[in-house]
């Protein structure tokens, strides 16, 4: 694309379609990152939580491998998560910043908070069969109400749909019992996810397209 | 009606409208604004300067580290004005339809 960065103005029209263009360009700029993030978190739970499926109705996958192979999907996409996070908001700095932080802060926060619960129950007795259904659900539930938070902060429509059906799926998984409960978050929750990263994908599509 | 000269220019109008998108009280770096608008950095200070002038620009000079940054901002007033030119550019146009 080119840009007459000189001082002649266009007549109106032109002004008006050189307006929308860059505003969409700054829009996009903030757009395409987060796609990245859907695809990457929705290939994380699909995977993550198929392979804890597998591990425990197929005998060639122990289940020590397939906790081992969700715990490194899910750090591998926090890590990529704080770095594009941080990324989008570079060069950026003033009233935002506290949102900002406290939104980041909060994901930690809340994760350690239901983690800490599980393990309470576990030392009062929960079963392994139990647990197994309280982790995913937990962690489901936590995801969705900071996605909510997220729709509420930076009045995104996207956050708030994941939230709700992180939310639905969180609250219907364990009614499938243990190990079915994991295709539910996989299919459901990693879903979700990769549908989001495609809406974005066709966002910026026709983004481009009005944009040309 | 008379459209803004200030903001009736290519290069200004795409430098209000990036620093429009941002909320009240936040700034932005001279490179990311520079990433964000394609524009040589020469080309982008004349045309800042010049909204300066207007004070329709706010610049904040801090350091990070060691490395001097210049952030900058729409004042209210530059806000405001964006908002008029808007207006006025939309009315213009629905005028000559």
């Amino acid at each position: 694309m080119t840009h007459s960065d000189d001082d002649t103005p266009l007549d109106p029209a032109e002004m008006l379609a050189l307006l929308e263009r860059q505003k969409r360009q700054v829009t996009l700029s903030y757009v395409r990152p987060v796609a990245w993030l859907y695809f990457v978190w929705g290939f994380a739970w699909l995977l993550g939580f198929v392979l804890l499926w597998l591990a425990r109705v197929v005998d060639w996958l122990p289940l020590g491998v397939a906790g081992t192979a969700f715990g490194v999907l899910l750090i591998a996409s926090i890590v990529t998560s704080a770095i594009v996070g941080t990324r989008i908001g570079r060069g950026v700095q003033g009233a935002s910043n506290f949102q900002g932080a406290v939104y980041g802060i909060s994901w930690s926060l809340s994760g350690a908070a239901f983690a800490a619960v599980g393990m309470g129950l576990i030392h009062n007795g929960l079963s392994p069969e139990l647990a197994s259904l309280y982790f995913p659900s937990a962690y489901a539930l936590m995801a969705g109400i900071m996605y909510l938070a997220g729709a509420a902060l930076w009045g995104e429509r996207s956050q708030l749909v994941l939230g709700v059906l992180l939310l639905v799926v969180g609250s219907i998984s364990p009614f499938f019992g243990s190990p079915a409960n994991n295709l539910v978050m996989a299919v459901g929750g990693g879903g979700g996810f990769l549908v989001g990263g495609l809406y974005f994908v066709l966002f910026m599509r026709r983004g481009q397209r009005g944009g040309a | 009606m008379e459209l803004d000269p200030v903001i009736h220019a290519a290069a200004r109008l795409r430098i209000t409208a990036t620093l429009a998108t941002l909320p009240t009280g936040d700034r932005m770096s001279f490179p990311r604004l520079q990433e964000l608008l394609d524009m040589t950095a020469g080309n982008l200070s004349t045309h800042l300067r010049k909204l300066e002038e207007a004070e329709y620009v706010e610049v904040t000079k801090t350091h990070q580290g060691r490395m001097p940054v210049t952030y900058l901002a729409l004042s209210k007033r530059g806000r405001r004005a964006f908002e008029d030119y808007t207006d006025a550019l939309r009315d213009l146009l629905g005028a000559s339809e």
